[in-house]
């Protein structure tokens, strides 16, 4: 379900009625949780098996870590699960094809969890649970890109090929990405590993848990929350204030309008140029590369503020995933504005366990690349994330270097290096949108070869992008005051109903980080 | 130098509204939305030509059609129903409408549309059509829709048909009928809602059926494609003419297609026919007709007629004992309606379309019915 669409709000409406009049008893918890199960199984139902078994997982793993240490090893526990695990093996290698995959699954998941029991240790679970968390990532997201990229090595020495992620799926059973799986397989992971750290204590309540990993608002596209910010807000029951509500409202119609009247009419252009980069000169394709940029931004961030208008409309606080990206005035300043919960996620779970930057400048070259890789990967499966990922770390460092010239870091005008970012990042965004390496390549080529012939961007659209980038600019300067004065705040909202209701284009665009 | 992105920031915008800035925010939007397709009536003229029918590119314009019938003298007839009526092979002035306009000194207008079907025309007067109330309506009832289950949309295969914002979204369930929730709630919506209506009329008028956004993008259709609106704005664009219609090759007694059908094809022709108890056409003219007459409307029908020339003789029995069907209804709803008998076989575009002559001679035929002129008040 999206939330710029008809169908979400008679959800939203049904949704918050239920919430409300169960407010009096503990069975709100488990409203929202049937809720979020509505909200994410209207794409596919059997999306919830994995959702599911990831925020069991979890909770349980989470739970035998707390109790591990103090258990005796029951030796008839370890005969049965041997027992069990066998006969599930015997059953998969007897299924008729097409079973054997899932049958292979649950034996590899079983004895992962007889590990956990069998070593009993705080680490192992952790362990455990990462593993778990990763093979279903791994086999939903990675599996079809690895198998292509092996079958490509193995044809090349003449072996013999791997069968297709696909005829590993059970007869009957679509083998598609779910919807948010990089999402919420994050959040529910932070779950364990902050606990295994100590940095929180465990959620004793199942209902709970699972009503934070699958909060319906923040389920399929973030932000990435932690435990430690959102599960504590479902011990009881939110206060929702009139605030809340109206802040709420402010924070959905700023996400649709950033959705449904810029991102989507980016989209437009963006298709028609990189649909046909054949055709397309220096100018177009630069400009398609910079309209790209502001269209997942305004796609994404549109999200995340419908998301948190949501939330907070049910009295509940999503942390911040946007802030002005564009307006970075450098790449670590960009990153810290740019999918936030995201990037803090790899930094407490990627970059600070490799060492952070309190190491030597090659360590911290090799940590930086190693976090931007990952985090390439995270996006999709494919070279051309890895390739983004890679340029970004690579920015990263150089940017390190320019900030101990003193010139740059002191002198430089910040308008420049705001430039500068945004021109980097844009065109590290043409390895994200092309559809292969080979067209990355085609497109850079192209905008630095061919002619730089009219552009045929339309004037409305530039209009609106300009717009948007002034008001952040006078946002983050000392003029804000006057953007926050009532009647421009009116003024804003009104304009924006105004263009939703008159102007925008029909039909219920998907959001680019669905796919992720 | 000053960092000015080191201040604190909460948030990414300053659009925070407060309940009282909402409150004024929604009057606002509100008070504007349901203010300019007021507005728009005085600003954009409409002086409809005689012999007025809503222009072919502008079909899907109910903000327009609604308007056209708004502004119908009180004793002008409209008469309703589908290409049969707004005349699919002739030009304006060559419709049924003309014709019984010329025929018996009334004013008769052609509130017909192109590409609609009884399921549609229900849609069209229950959500686009207030204004058809307290008045003479001459309504059509064309039983080729019912001649087979693809054309009274019973069959569950996904069809792609005209005016899908105009059949009923969720009930009567239309099986051919496959749009999402999303769509379905949206039209549902659309029709209820004037505002609505009126955007989609600017996008149907200025825009080239798009949204302005689209309309911005949209190439010339040559290639390689030109982009004629990049550098324009969404401002006083000139759009379709609304008030009359542009002369059209395709239509007229001078086009190609204005020819009488294959006569080669007589009594060939096999229709498959559905049954008046399970045709979604059938009960949807019902309620269409119920609807009008208690709106007040007094009501004439004029059943047909069907070019039975091209029916074998199995399909034209089916068709005679539909129209009975249809007659007995009407007889017991008291509607008054006329079958007027076949036109000659070179009167006839195709199964359903009369030529301009056929349009004169029903026009005639229907003027010499003592129904007809009992209904006219003569």
């Amino acid at each position: 379900m999206l939330f710029h669409t008809w169908p979400f709000l008679l959800f939203f409406i049904v949704t918050i009625a239920g919430f409300w009049v169960l407010r009096p008893t503990r069975f709100w918890r488990h409203w929202i949780l049937l809720a979020s199960a509505v909200f994410y199984g209207w794409w596919h139902p059997y999306y919830l098996l994995l959702v599911f078994y990831s925020t069991a997982l979890d909770y349980f793993i989470v739970g035998w870590m707390e109790r591990g240490p103090r258990l005796a090893r029951p030796g008839w526990r370890m005969a049965a699960s041997v027992v069990g695990v066998g006969a599930v093996a015997i059953t998969g290698l007897a299924a008729p094809a097409g079973w054997g995959g899932l049958a292979a699954a649950i034996v590899f998941f079983a004895a992962m969890l007889e590990v956990g029991h069998w070593l009993r240790s705080r680490r192992a679970w952790l362990v455990v649970s990462v593993i778990n968390n990763l093979s279903v990532l791994f086999f939903f997201k990675y599996a079809g890109f690895a198998i292509e990229n092996l079958n490509a090595v193995l044809a090349r020495i003449g072996a013999g090929q791997l069968p297709s992620a696909e005829s590993l799926m059970p007869p009957g059973w679509e083998y598609v990405l779910p919807v948010g799986i990089s999402f919420y397989t994050f959040q529910s992971m932070s779950y364990t590993i902050d606990f295994y750290r100590g940095n929180i204590a465990r959620e004793p309540s199942f209902v709970r848990f699972a009503a934070f990993v699958t909060f319906f608002p923040q389920l399929v596209a973030g932000p990435i929350e932690r435990a430690k910010n959102l599960l504590p807000q479902f011990a009881k029951f939110p206060k929702i204030k009139p605030g809340d509500v109206s802040d709420g409202a402010s924070l959905f119609l700023v996400g649709l309008f950033k959705k449904v009247a810029l991102a989507n009419y980016l989209g437009l252009y963006v298709d028609r140029v990189y649909g046909d980069v054949a055709t397309h000169g220096g100018a177009s394709l630069a400009l398609a590369t910079f309209a790209f940029g502001w269209q997942i931004y305004f796609d994404f961030s549109g999200y995340t503020d419908m998301a948190r208008g949501v939330a907070r409309c049910m009295g509940f606080r999503l942390m911040l995933n946007f802030r002005n990206p564009y307006l970075a005035v450098s790449l670590a300043d960009f990153w810290s504005r740019w999918h936030i919960s995201l990037s803090t996620w790899f930094r407490d779970y990627v970059y600070i366990p490799l060492g952070g930057s309190r190491v030597g400048n090659l360590k911290l070259w090799r940590n930086l690349l190693i976090t931007f890789v990952v985090s390439g990967l995270w996006h999709g499966a494919a070279w051309t994330f890895l390739i983004w990922g890679a340029l970004h770390g690579l920015g990263l460092i150089v940017n390190r270097d320019l900030e101990q010239i003193a010139w740059w870091r002191d002198r430089c005008p910040s308008l420049a290096k705001r430039l500068v970012v945004f021109v980097f990042v844009s065109f590290a965004w043409v390895f994200f949108r092309a559809e292969s390496f080979g067209q990355a390549v085609q497109i850079l080529q192209r905008i630095f070869t061919t002619g730089w012939a009219d552009p045929q961007m339309p004037l409305l659209l530039l209009l609106l992008v300009v717009s948007v980038w002034v008001y952040q600019f006078i946002y983050e300067s000392p003029l804000r005051a006057w953007l926050e004065k009532p009647p421009m705040k009116v003024a804003l909202a009104v304009a924006m109903i105004l263009w939703l209701l008159l102007f925008a284009p029909g039909g219920g665009e998907p959001f680019i980080y669905f796919q992720f | 130098m000053k960092d000015e992105t080191r201040q604190p920031v909460s948030d990414s915008a300053a659009v925070h509204l407060s309940a009282r800035q909402w409150l004024c925010a929604l009057g606002l939007s509100l008070g504007l939305v349901w203010l300019l397709p007021v507005a728009w009536k005085a600003f954009e003229a409409f002086e409809p030509v005689p012999h007025y029918r809503v222009p072919y590119a502008l079909s899907n314009d109910y903000w327009l059609y609604d308007r056209w019938l708004d502004q119908l003298p009180p004793d002008a007839i409209p008469v309703v129903g589908d290409s049969v009526v707004w005349g699919e092979y002739t030009a304006h002035d060559g419709t049924l409408s003309r014709f019984l306009g010329d025929a018996n000194g009334a004013l008769f207008a052609n509130a017909g549309l192109n590409g609609l079907y009884p399921l549609a025309l229900w849609g069209l007067i229950e959500h686009h059509g207030g204004t058809l109330a307290n008045r003479r309506v001459l309504l059509h009832c064309n039983l080729l829709w019912m001649s087979d289950p693809e054309a009274d949309m019973q069959l569950a295969k996904e069809q792609v048909f005209n005016h899908p914002a105009l059949v009923p979204q969720f009930t009567p369930r239309v099986p051919c009928y496959r749009a999402d929730p999303d769509t379905r709630l949206g039209r549902a919506l659309e029709r209820r809602l004037e505002p609505l209506s009126w955007a989609r009329h600017l996008q149907q008028t200025y825009f080239g059926q798009q949204s302005a956004p689209e309309w911005t993008l949209a190439d010339d259709g040559t290639f390689p494609p030109a982009y004629p609106n990049t550098y324009r704005l969404p401002v006083g664009v000139s759009g379709i003419p609304l008030s009359s219609e542009p002369p059209s090759p395709d239509r007229g007694a001078a086009s190609g297609r204005h020819k009488p059908w294959a006569a080669s094809q007589s009594g060939q022709v096999n229709m498959e026919w559905v049954t008046p108890e399970s045709s979604l056409q059938w009960q949807a003219y019902r309620r269409l007709a119920k609807r009008l007459k208690g709106r007040g409307c007094d009501l004439l029908v004029v059943v047909g007629p069907l070019n039975e020339h091209m029916m074998n003789g199995a399909t034209r029995a089916k068709h005679q004992e539909f129209r009975s069907t249809v007659a007995t209804w009407l007889d017991a709803e008291r509607i008054r309606f006329v079958m007027p008998e076949i036109l000659p076989s070179e009167e006839f575009a195709d199964a359903s379309h009369p030529l301009t002559k056929g349009y004169e001679r029903l026009a005639k035929r229907l003027t010499a019915e003592p129904v007809f002129r009992a209904w006219l008040g003569q």
